[in-house]
């Protein structure tokens, strides 16, 4: 796999790349901005971009912007923002400008190789991926009202492997449920979402969307 | 400016010259004291020379009849010289010069039995006319009339009690001149008891012009004239007991018991004067008690309460007039108004026209407050005016002092919003070093590690290595939870909606937000922060509550939030944490109120202004 890296701090880049090349993926180009990585892309497209949440000049959210400039430059390259904020408002303005292929992960738990590795692979084939903390605080927090309620909790937990990324076979082995199981619970999700029963794909994205934005509501 | 009632008492102009009409007050005081003595002397003379014979006869009358006769001029000298007091000040010496020539009859010899016959009574009319003028500056119409019919009757009666006797009958010597035109015993008896009567209706008429002033003043002319009233009330009720007793005796002799306990009498009339005219000097002392008065606290209530009761008073009024804080605003109302220099007064609700009006200037010469006074302390302008200034210069201290504590706070609130913002700044910079230097750094340090696993396969470095990442994630979590306590990064970065969202994620209650996006000003943000972080705490760890709503509301003067939970109420506002939420926006001039009723919830509104 073929990989650009945008992190202001030399150090984390670094270890990032000794940690990657270890596990046999290929960085074609490290800088410290959002702005180095849109020309470095342009000139050698790789197949994901891993890039800070807070990079120079104003250390806000020029991870989430530059996401989305690479995204409507590019519809297929896989996009990975790494944070150390494990705030859904940031998740959720993530997919709202980048839409699929995907995720926001903290940096605390990037260090299991494999894991990385394979949350990488699933964002380049057009998923979505958020931290497994971030999901894990969502489900257990209590809400007054929201549309996440009307869910039984095998459902929701189906919603959070969505959200962490996992397909249905995945998610089949994780809840060690059938995959036709898991499938029925998927489409109840969908459908007492209010989401389009035809549109699988966009569904899984609009699912984790309304599942990150129910913090809000 | 200011409206008196009359022009006698015309004070002295604002240029400071003098105007008053008598010459005796422009006189040195030795130069005057030495006229008086002069004047004294003679018509003490005067007095004794016409005395002498009854000083042999009755020495005890004569005494006391030339004792009451220079005490009366003695007293006029003295008001010589208070202003606007002249009239009575000779008409004092006439009657107490005439008082004596009245017993020049016992000369018994020539014309004086006639005179003292005929003018007899013209000390009376000159006394009454002192008595009734004091200290106005004129005479009312009832009041001239009565001294006029008064002076006719006495002298028409008199002469023709004259006429219709002779010197022998009258019991004076032969060697008296008596114009005896028409003898007639029967009808001089008659002339004399009419001439009795009508004194008496005169008498009684003037007792109740006294009575009818005393319940008439007010205030300071009350105290000023009330013993003066109450010696002429004795005096002409000696004057009335003397006529009864002359009914009895024969005019050359005279009643002259009486004639001794009137002359005792009429000399209380001068020592009222006297003590009317120390009375008015010691006015001066109530300065003494207004000073100490509205030195406490010169507000305008206060001036107004020591004014009226240093003034005697009550209808009295100060005014602040409008603007009087700012120069330009008073300039430009007085002359809209089209007022002249003393326009300030113009401000001010039309006064009926008899009052006292003095406007109550800064140095700059701006109207501060307006004085509205009864026109009878046009008399004690003295008093008056020292009284004003006197106020005035407390207001004018009062406003200063209100203006450099204005000043003060307006510079200790700077400072105070400075050095929060520079606490903040700070706190934000810490906060920034740790995450992007030393959490990089180690995070850094966490994939390198497990980069280097991938390089071993040896079983107990694997395990070492392990462990190390697992401590490293500690390690991490710990300065995270750090940073985080200096200031919440998601705060600077997403604003209070993103910043409470990360807070309401992690408490295990339902929480409402309803946070607009709009951002605040750094420090406003920090503060609401802490209070909806310190009252969602509260709400967890004391309310028992199990829903809260957080409501943000960003205006462009100010940033409301409520905080509203469901919890068991009965919240302590002086508890630490509700104090220090009370602290903290009081810091930035906001307010908070605290509503917790026992079992119904607890709701804290708070507002800071956004400037």
């Amino acid at each position: 796999m073929r990989l650009a890296i945008a992190d202001d701090s030399a150090l984390f880049r670094n270890g990032l790349i000794l940690l990657l090349e270890a596990s046999g993926a290929q960085v074609t180009a490290q800088v410290s901005a959002g702005t180095e990585l849109i020309a470095c892309i342009q000139a050698d497209p790789p197949d994901a971009v891993i890039l800070d949440l807070r990079m120079p000049p104003t250390f806000t959210g020029e991870g989430i912007s530059t996401a989305a400039q690479i995204r409507s430059r590019d519809a297929d390259i896989g996009i990975l923002v790494l944070s150390t904020f494990a705030e859904t408002s940031y998740a959720s303005q993530l997919l709202d400008a980048v839409g699929h292929g995907v995720g926001y992960l903290l940096k605390d738990n990037v260090t299991d190789a494999d894991n990385l590795i394979s949350q990488l692979d699933r964002i380049v084939s057009g998923e979505t991926v958020i931290d497994p903390s971030i999901v894990r605080r969502l489900l257990q927090r209590k809400r007054r009202a929201s549309r996440i309620d009307a869910l039984n909790p095998r459902e929701r937990d189906v919603l959070g492997r969505m959200a962490e990324g996992r397909s249905n076979v995945g998610i089949a082995q994780d809840l060690y449920l059938s995959p036709r199981t898991v499938e029925a619970h998927v489409t109840n999700v969908f459908a007492k979402l209010g989401l389009d029963q035809t549109d699988t794909d966009n569904n899984r994205i609009r699912a984790v969307l309304t599942f990150l934005r129910s913090a809000k509501e | 400016m200011v409206r008196h009632p009359a022009g006698d008492l015309a004070r002295p102009a604002r240029d400071g010259s003098p105007r008053w009409r008598g010459g005796v007050r422009l006189l040195r005081p030795w130069r005057f004291y030495l006229l008086a003595g002069a004047i004294l002397a003679g018509l003490g003379c005067l007095d004794t020379v016409a005395e002498l014979p009854e000083l042999q006869q009755t020495p005890a009358l004569g005494v006391v009849n030339l004792g009451a006769s220079l005490t009366f001029i003695l007293t006029g000298l003295l008001l010589l010289r208070e202003r606007g007091q002249r009239g009575v000040a000779w008409a004092l010496i006439l009657a107490g010069t005439l008082r004596s020539l009245d017993f020049v009859d016992a000369w018994n010899t020539g014309p004086w039995p006639v005179y003292a016959v005929v003018f007899g009574a013209a000390d009376r009319v000159f006394g009454a006319w002192a008595l009734l003028r004091y200290p106005w500056p004129r005479l009312s119409r009832p009041q001239r009339i009565y001294l006029i019919a008064l002076t006719s009757w006495m002298l028409t009666g008199r002469v023709m009690v004259v006429v219709t006797s002779t010197a022998r009958s009258t019991g004076y010597s032969a060697s008296s001149w008596w114009p005896s035109l028409l003898p007639d015993p029967g009808l001089n008896k008659l002339i004399d008891l009419i001439l009795s009567c009508g004194e008496g209706i005169f008498a009684i008429t003037l007792i109740a012009f006294f009575v009818m002033r005393l319940l008439e003043t007010k205030g300071l002319d009350r105290i000023v004239i009330a013993p003066i009233m109450a010696a002429g009330l004795a005096a002409v009720v000696a004057a009335s007991g003397t006529a009864v007793a002359q009914l009895f005796s024969s005019i050359s002799t005279g009643p002259t018991g009486a004639y001794l306990v009137e002359g005792l009498v009429d000399v209380t009339v001068p020592l009222a004067f006297l003590v009317a005219v120390i009375q008015r000097a010691l006015l001066a002392r109530n300065l003494a008690e207004l000073s100490a008065k509205i030195a406490i606290g010169a507000d305008l209530g206060s001036v107004r309460y020591a004014l009226r009761e240093t003034l005697h008073d009550p209808t009295l009024e100060v005014l602040e007039l409008p603007g009087s804080g700012s120069p330009a605003s008073a300039d430009g109302e007085a002359r809209r108004r089209g007022g002249g220099p003393d326009a300030g007064v113009a401000l001010v609700p039309a006064p009926a026209d008899s009052r006292l009006v003095e406007v109550i200037r800064t140095d700059a010469g701006l109207p501060i407050a307006v004085v509205i006074a009864d026109a009878a302390l046009a008399r004690y302008r003295g008093l008056f005016d020292a009284a004003v200034r006197t106020s005035g210069l407390a207001l004018k201290n009062a406003q200063l002092q209100a203006q450099s504590a204005r000043a003060e706070l307006d510079h200790v609130r700077a400072s105070r919003a400075r050095i929060i913002e520079a606490g903040l700044a700070e706190r934000r910079r810490l906060e920034r070093d740790l995450h992007d230097g030393a959490q990089q750094h180690l995070l850094g340090l966490a994939a390198r590690l497990t980069a280097a696993m991938a390089h071993t396969a040896d079983p107990e470095a694997t395990a070492a290595f392990r462990q190390a990442r697992i401590e490293l994630g500690e390690v991490l979590a710990k300065l995270r939870d750090l940073a985080h306590g200096i200031h919440p990064a998601t705060l600077s970065q997403g604003g209070l909606s993103a910043a409470l969202e990360e807070v309401a994620e992690r408490l295990p209650l339902a929480i409402d937000l309803s946070i607009p996006p709009d951002r605040a000003a750094p420090g406003v943000e920090a503060a609401a922060y802490f209070v909806a972080c310190e009252a969602l705490s509260n709400a967890v760890k004391h309310a028992n509550a199990s829903s809260v709503t957080v409501t943000v509301r960003i205006g462009e003067s100010r940033l409301e939030l409520e905080i509203a939970d469901d919890g068991i109420g009965g919240a302590d506002p002086a508890g630490s944490g509700l104090a220090n939420i009370v602290d903290r926006v009081s810091a930035l001039d906001g307010e908070t109120s605290i509503d917790s009723p026992p079992g119904s919830g607890t709701r804290i509104l708070v507002r800071i202004p956004c400037a």
